[in-house]
């Protein structure tokens, strides 16, 4: 098991090497200089030197991947263009909001979709079971930004348990920073509790027709007993490769949520950062999100041997 | 012990089994033989209540004053695996891949609270033991894709008899395996109806099984006993048509004309085939697996040559090399006086064809029967013009109506699935035809029928076939000559009939020992 670890680590290692060089070789293959580029067609010949010498574009190739890189082993992702500060200082803002909203999601959308599928696939083909699919068709097609709107309307306008929008800060409490990432949460997880439960409501429906299962039966488990101690735990590995997509997508992918929030959060940085040209921002987010990708993977393939002892290597 | 009365059973209005009446006595094996289809699996599920959605049953299942079909599902769970455990056909399937063997055999005493969890343990290190898994080589923390399919045999049942049940019933427990290790699984059984004094409940398809183990027999057909009673008055007998036809498949040799011997068309000298060795670090591999070690021979045109061995000898490894499917790694391959290999020419490829195992797997459902037949004309450097008169002619050849042509291959049956697959490997007019266990997974009747269409056809289009198969019978019946694989070499090679005769080397022995048959002087008793 840890041999397994420790090679899906260097895995994961190698991964990174190989995104910051294509990371850095795409930022490198725009045409033309990209401090000019940046500052668009009107900008003074002194205001691109000083951003050419600030972005580090000076020296060969390889000692501009060094320093780039190096810096982002030691955190230092360079000075925003448009915002004036460091980039890791507006990250890390930001990644207050979006790694909190993410796992909020993620864990609401687990919370539910794992029962809800539990539900459907051991009374499959009843009344609750055809309800239950209904609710996730109805669940993936309704446009969340939509649904966040209408969230917004009953909870926050008419029955005013929430605000509307916007982020206090997790200085004004725990409390408070998650009352104002319910609804944002609540919206982002209904399409992917959605998609969740109907994979696991097959998955496990795939597992109640294996032989084990009819093993475990004629052992005297009861039906509950055979769902729950053998087919569960083997109908959860594909349910983790959904989870894994999923967190990835939540952190970045949040954008259109963000902004019916008014939340500052790295979705809306990106798109701010890819409007505004400043691409310090866009290249250190890339990099960010592909390493938080990355290590999702890690983490799930690190799970699935967890759940599998045939992925474990052999004694 | 367990007395069946006029059980019934209909699945969505369909009837599976008509009254059906069955004595097993306590402390005896009773065999249960039929067919695929004739309902002996659902006379078992329908004694452990465990039948498909959708099932109505009638009739009555005694277990002492208590009516199986009417005691409520609670009391039915403590009835499961407490004083009825249950094996089936397919150890590989048949355990929790994610759950040590340990924790299998012990949850049978957990789920009916017989022990705690570390007594449990105990107990199932115990029975494991008692069935040829001791701890010191098999801890109790292994996972079954860790052990072979005799060894998961072995595992289920130390979970059905953790208990000592009073009744085993045995789902063709051994039709997934070899013949040494279906001797020793049966053995196994054996010991253990003597030593627990339990009924054992045997249901197989074969013949031979039934004999060597059953004190009582029931022949079961489409859903009804058509023959009961005690073992060997039975076999002496065979009084119901069913049973003597299935007794005659069973020891079927279809007529064989050899034909005079010919130049060899396929030559293999010292062929190595290896596999790379397992992942060692990131970038290093352990040492290459050998699966076929040195194996020389000749087959000559019209010859049939038997190839056996157990599952994992590289019967399947070979065969795949002389296809040309897979490169060797030492030796040489020559088929028509050209080496095999990549550059092997398509126009003599199509020479040789290839008969699989599973009938229901090696077609694409979504091609017409006529596609399926005809694929192997892309071999061809010209295919034939008369495309439709030729896949007419080799089914008519195989003995289906050419009408077949324009269905779906789900519309067959097994046995004319297989005559189907025999026809897409006769099209091209091949010489050597590779059968691989090819009608292994057929029932006996439709065996019987297949061997003689085998037959026939190589009388007809001076066929050379290599046929694989771990059915030694059926080998010994329609081969001229045999070879004995054992881990990637043949160990012993001659006529079949002087090497079954008088096998030499040791494990040709063991091989023949093990396979199960009637004794003869019941079959004398009823020839005479």
């Amino acid at each position: 098991m840890l041999r397994f670890a420790l090679t899906r680590a260097l895995s994961l290692a190698l991964s990174l090497l190989v995104a910051s060089v294509v990371i850095f070789a795409v930022i490198e293959v725009i045409p033309g200089d990209p401090a000019a580029f940046m500052l668009g067609l009107n900008a003074s010949p002194e205001a691109v030197a000083a951003l050419r010498e600030q972005m580090g574009l000076d020296g060969t190739l390889f000692t501009r991947y060094l320093a780039w890189f190096g810096g982002m082993l030691t955190g230092d992702f360079g000075v925003s263009y448009t915002y004036k500060v460091p980039v890791a200082e507006l990250v890390a803002q930001r990644l207050q909001v979006s790694v909190p909203l993410a796992l909020y999601a993620l864990v609401l959308s687990t919370v539910i979709a794992i029962p809800v599928g539990v539900i459907a696939a051991a009374t499959r083909g009843s009344v609750g079971d055809y309800g239950i699919m209904g609710a996730t068709q109805l669940g993936i097609a309704v446009p969340n930004f939509w649904f966040a709107m209408l969230l917004v309307l009953v909870f926050a306008v008419t029955l005013r348990w929430f605000s509307a929008g916007g982020f206090p800060g997790w200085d004004a409490g725990l409390w408070v920073g998650m009352k104002a990432l319910t609804l944002p949460a609540v919206a982002l997880a209904l399409p992917q509790a959605s998609i969740l439960a109907r994979v696991m409501r097959s998955a496990l429906i795939e597992t109640l027709g294996q032989d084990y299962i009819r093993t475990a039966r004629a052992k005297g488990l009861t039906r509950r007993q055979a769902t729950v101690r053998h087919a569960l735990r083997n109908a959860l590995i594909p349910v983790l490769t959904i989870i894994g997509l999923q967190f990835s997508f939540l952190l970045a992918g949040a954008i259109i949520i963000e902004n019916v929030f008014y939340l500052p959060g790295l979705g809306r940085l990106i798109f701010q950062g890819i409007t505004q040209r400043d691409l310090i921002v866009v290249e250190s987010l890339v990099m960010l999100l592909v390493f938080a990708v990355i290590l999702v993977t890690f983490l799930v393939d690190i799970a699935y041997a967890a759940a599998d002892p045939r992925l474990r290597r052999k004694r | 012990m367990i007395r069946c009365e006029d059980l019934s059973v209909s699945i969505h209005g369909e009837a599976i089994l008509r009254e059906v009446s069955i004595d097993i006595a306590p402390g005896k094996v009773t065999g249960l033989v039929g067919e695929s289809g004739s309902g002996k699996s659902m006379s078992a599920l329908a004694i452990m209540g465990l039948l498909p959605r959708g099932a109505e049953v009638s009739g009555r299942v005694m277990m002492g004053d208590e009516n199986l079909l009417d005691t409520p599902e609670r009391r039915m769970c403590d009835i499961r695996g407490n004083r009825i455990g249950m094996i089936f056909q397919e150890p590989m399937t048949a355990l929790n891949p994610v759950k040590t063997i340990g924790d299998q055999v012990a949850e049978t005493l957990i789920v009916h609270g017989k022990a705690s969890r570390a007594e449990a343990r105990e107990i199932a290190a115990e029975k494991l033991t008692r069935v040829g898994l001791p701890p010191d080589r098999f801890p109790l923390s292994r996972f079954p894709h860790e052990l072979s399919g005799g060894q998961r045999q072995r595992v289920a049942i130390a979970t059905a008899i953790a208990l000592s049940p009073e009744l085993l019933i045995a789902d063709e427990p051994t039709t997934a395996l070899d013949v040494t290790t279906q001797a020793q699984i049966l053995d196994l059984l054996n010991e253990l109806v003597d030593e627990l004094g339990m009924s054992l409940l045997l249901i197989t398809h074969d013949l031979a099984v039934v004999a060597g183990m059953a004190d009582h027999v029931a022949v079961m057909k489409e859903g009804e006993i058509v023959e009961a009673g005690a073992t060997e008055p039975l076999f002496r007998a065979m009084e119901h048509p069913y049973t003597k036809r299935l007794f005659a498949a069973t020891a079927h040799q279809p007529e064989r004309r050899p034909l005079p011997p010919e130049d060899p068309i396929l030559d293999l000298t010292d062929v190595v085939r290896e596999y790379p060795g397992p992942r060692k670090g990131v970038f290093g591999r352990g040492d290459p697996f050998r699966a076929v070690n040195a194996v020389s021979f000749q087959l000559h045109a019209g010859e049939s040559l038997g190839l056996v061995g157990e599952s994992g000898c590289g019967k399947s490894t070979l065969t795949r090399a002389i296809l040309g499917l897979d490169p060797v790694q030492g030796g040489e391959i020559r088929a028509f006086d050209h080496r095999v290999g990549p550059d092997f020419p398509n126009a003599l490829r199509s020479g040789i064809q290839v008969v699989f195992q599973d009938p229901y797997a090696s077609f694409n459902p979504r091609w017409r029967v006529e596609r399926l037949v005809a694929e192997p004309f892309h071999l061809m450097p010209a295919p034939p013009a008369d495309r439709r008169e030729r896949v007419a002619q080799v089914l008519e050849d195989v003995g289906l109506n050419p009408d077949a042509m324009d269905r779906y291959i789900h519309e067959f049956s097994g046995g004319q699935r297989q005559r189907i697959a025999i026809a897409r490997a006769l099209i091209t007019r091949p010489d050597l035809i590779v059968l691989d266990e090819a009608v292994s997974a057929l029932d006996v009747s439709i065996r019987a029928q297949i061997l003689d269409l085998i037959s026939d056809l190589q009388a007809e289009h001076k066929l050379s076939y290599i046929f694989i198969s771990h059915d030694l019978s059926v080998v010994r019946a329609v081969t001229d000559r045999v070879m004995v694989m054992k881990a990637g070499e043949i160990v012993e090679a001659g006529v079949t009939q002087t090497v079954f005769d008088a096998p030499q080397h040791p494990y040709t022995r063991q091989l023949i020992a093990a396979t199960p048959r009637i004794p003869e002087d019941w079959q004398e008793a009823k020839h005479a």
